[in-house]
């Protein structure tokens, strides 16, 4: 009996080995940070460009550091993901895995053609992909992205575009947009979709205006580095139409209630001083979306937003802090400010692109039983383009930081 | 075959009501709902319980009339054993090929998202080694099995929940009606077999430490299992849109995966392979436990543990002639649904008739 039972261990044994199927050293793969894709002149042909990254650069085992550089960056055709990653398999020794890739980076002219919709489509069935990886549209090319980049105070490449898409992402210049995010609207087709724009080609041409109204490749930086993170492209049913700067990006984060709400750098005029500027922290509290939907009529939509500030310069030094008249003053002034701003901004929606990007196709879909008399009503064509929208700001709160009051500057000039 | 000691009670048989059940929160299930109900994919589960319930209840009534009997015993007694047997014969092969076709399923799931290069028969074959295995046991341990890692399901589910939350937007659950109110309503009745194992689950009526804890299990682990299926369908419409929905197979796989928990952890769908690993083991031990004991008592096998291994191969050997997951799950499963649906609605009530004439004649 004993003699049995061992005889069975052993020949069950083996099945234990089934686990090695998969099995994938570490060492034996090569990980792909980011994806770039290129339009070419053949249809359905894209260049792909990966970039590598070397996992012992920046790692805590100093002692054996590595001639090695940081990255690799290679690029072949291919018509989706999958059999990219295997041409590309040709030149590099190790196993290509896009498990780790965190950005897809796409030039604007493939963003521009139809081309684009088709190429995603072959995303989500690419499984090791993943769908939370973050979509950027590049000004150039994506490869000449890709390869100009080259950031001076982070040399691992993944940390790189982690920390750049989550700090431009905390002021608010650039929107959140994963691919799945990509999937649901452009499948939803009701909203229009926002992604990072980037460049690392500067426009020697632009002038100096406020911090915010720029898009990517406009701002007058001077330093090493030359990638530039700043505004979004516009998407419509999987095509980009156009684009927006950092300031009109805001007001999308500010208006979609999906997003998570960060707080947003923004600078206003000073009411009473008007040749300065007076710069704080927004933090929205509540975005509340009503639609008032007729049939036969025109739609009004209300947008409540509430937030407060936290106002970190006053160069003016008007002396906002002690003066409870110049605080409601102040207090006026920015909501005005705010809604002018986001008035002209959805005027552009509405006229310009015709459709908007703030998801609010969302607070309009309870009014409807089923998805037939839903999509029947066009949130899109119909309803959007002529409806009224009315914009309600309420500051809430105004609060002046760690001064207890601006220093008099007559003074310290006498 | 007949148990001497009867440890078993109420919390083991909601622990198997759970894996066999609920767990279809979490497999290809409500990609099948989701075809054409769209985002209402959560109400239809609703609408086949509510439809299974009354022919549920008729049966669990009949099994408390005549005591002694278990679901095969019962068909006997009131249909005669020629009648019973056909009718035992039809539910046998209903549960059989839904069985199959979800056995594919699962493999399918774990050989695409978790072992590309292994080849299928070799996952499919330690699949069933390893069901068997455990099924061999006996009902007892399976039960006691099952109470015991059901910590780690639920942990594994909570998780699931809570990570899945941050990527909801609860008004895509409207429109409310999805597809319509008559495709939800039609879906719901054709599709109600997907709970076909709590009319399986009777066979299993004499089993526990008695007849008042079987009842206690079988309603309050379905009513926890049916939640849990509606909660996760409803988390799966608010993750994706409607029409993202019905374009995903694996919406468990895919709705963890595209959830990133702050920088470090981007890639955390691998952590929930384990509990739904475990818990698809333990559905498909008992599925195959209670189908073999169903033929069994058919046929008055006592020692139907021997037929394990010859059912759990057939139900392998004829699950892999679709050629793809997708035939599998759209045309074989869904079609298989729509033929099994009614018998299992309608053999309570023919049972219910019988013991009605059986009692009028006695009169």
């Amino acid at each position: 009996m004993k003699k049995i039972i061992v005889i069975l261990f052993l020949i069950f044994l083996p099945a234990l080995l089934g686990g090695c199927f998969d099995q994938k050293e570490l060492e034996e793969q090569a990980f792909v940070v980011s994806i770039g894709v290129d339009k070419t002149d053949t249809r359905g042909v894209f260049r792909f460009s990966f970039q590598i990254a070397n996992p012992e650069v920046g790692s805590s085992a100093t002692g054996t550091s590595t001639k090695e550089p940081a990255q690799a960056v290679i690029s072949v055709l291919g018509s989706d993901f999958l059999t990219a990653t295997n041409a590309a398999n040709a030149t590099v020794a190790k196993e290509i895995t896009l498990n780790q890739a965190r950005v897809v980076i796409i030039s604007e002219k493939l963003a521009r053609s139809k081309e684009f919709i088709h190429l995603m489509q072959s995303a989500p069935s690419t499984v090791d992909l993943k769908l939370n990886a973050q979509l950027v549209v590049s000004k150039e090319n994506a490869e000449t992205f890709i390869r100009n980049n080259k950031p001076r105070l982070e040399s691992r490449p993944h940390k790189y575009y982690q920390y750049m898409l989550d700090r431009a992402k905390e002021t608010g210049i650039i929107p959140d947009a994963p691919l799945v995010r990509f999937f649901q609207i452009t499948e939803g087709d009701a909203d229009l979709f926002i992604a990072p724009y980037a460049t690392t080609i500067r426009d020697d041409e632009t002038e100096i205006g406020e911090e915010d109204h720029y898009k990517a490749g406009e701002i007058p930086v001077k330093g090493e580095s030359q990638t530039q993170f700043m505004g979004s492209a516009v998407f419509r049913e999987g095509q980009m139409i156009s684009t927006l700067t950092g300031e009109e990006n805001r007001f999308c984060l500010m208006f979609d209630s999906t997003l998570a709400q960060k707080d947003i750098l923004i600078s206003f005029n000073d009411p009473l001083m008007k040749e300065y500027q007076v710069a704080g922290r927004l933090d929205i509290n509540n975005v509340k979306v009503k639609v008032d939907y007729k049939k036969e009529k025109q739609t009004t939509i209300n947008v409540f937003v509430d937030f407060n500030i936290n106002i970190h310069a006053i160069p003016s030094t008007v002396d906002y802090i002690q003066s409870l008249e110049k605080q409601r003053i102040l207090k006026n002034s920015i909501e005005k400010q705010i809604k002018n701003r986001g008035e002209r901004f959805i005027n552009k929606t509405q006229e310009k692109f015709k459709a908007e990007p703030f998801y609010w196709s969302l607070h309009i879909r309870h009014k409807f039983l089923d998805i037939k008399q839903y999509e029947k009503a066009d949130w899109m064509n119909k309803i959007y383009p002529n409806a009224q929208v009315r914009l309600h700001f309420n500051l809430e709160g105004l609060e002046f930081g760690k001064m207890l009051r601006e220093t008099d500057i007559e003074e310290v000039r006498d | 075959m007949e148990l001497l000691k009867k440890p078993m009670r109420a919390r083991e048989l909601i622990a198997m009501i759970f894996m066999l059940i609920g767990i279809k929160g979490g497999d290809t299930t409500p990609s099948l709902f989701a075809d054409e109900a769209q985002n209402a994919l959560w109400i239809a589960p609703i609408v086949s319980f509510v439809v299974i319930l009354p022919p549920f209840i008729t049966l669990m009534y009949l099994l408390k009339k005549y005591q002694t009997r278990n679901l095969a015993e019962l068909l006997h007694h009131l249909l005669g054993t020629k009648l019973g047997t056909i009718i035992g014969i039809f539910l046998f092969v209903g549960a059989f090929i839904s069985m199959a076709a979800d056995m594919r399923n699962i493999v399918e799931e774990i050989n695409y998202l978790y072992f590309p290069n292994s080849p299928t028969i070799i996952i499919y074959l330690i699949f069933i080694v390893i069901c068997l295995f455990v099924a061999n046991k006996g009902l007892e341990s399976i039960g006691s099995l099952a109470w015991a890692v059901l910590p780690v399901i639920v942990l594994t589910i909570i998780s699931v929940m809570f990570v899945d939350f941050q990527a909801t937007v609860w008004q895509r659950i409207f429109p409310i009606l999805g597809g319509g109110a008559s495709i939800v309503i039609r879906d719901g009745f054709s599709l109600s077999s997907v709970f076909l194992e709590f009319f399986l689950l009777t066979i299993a009526y004499q089993a526990f430490h008695d007849t008042k804890q079987f009842r206690i299990g079988m309603y309050t682990g379905s009513i926890l299992s049916v939640l849990l299926i509606v909660l996760f369908y409803m988390i799966y419409t608010m993750v994706f849109d409607y029409n993202t929905v019905d374009n995903i197979a694996y919406l468990y796989q895919e709705s963890t995966e595209i959830v990133p928990l702050g920088h470090f952890f981007t890639n955390i769908s691998t952590f929930f392979m384990v509990g739904w690993l475990l818990s698809n083991f333990l559905r498909f031990t008992i599925f195959l436990y209670i189908i073999c004991w169903l033929y069994g008592a058919l046929f008055q096998i006592k020692r139907f543990e021997g037929l394990l291994m010859p059912i759990s191969f057939l139900a392998m050997i004829l699950s892999m002639i679709p050629p793809n997951f997708i035939t599998n799950e759209m045309i074989v499963r869904k079609t298989s649904f729509h033929w099994i649906s009614p018998i299992y609605l309608c053999f309570p009530f023919l049972l219910l008739a019988a013991s009605l004439w059986r009692e009028r004649r006695k009169l």
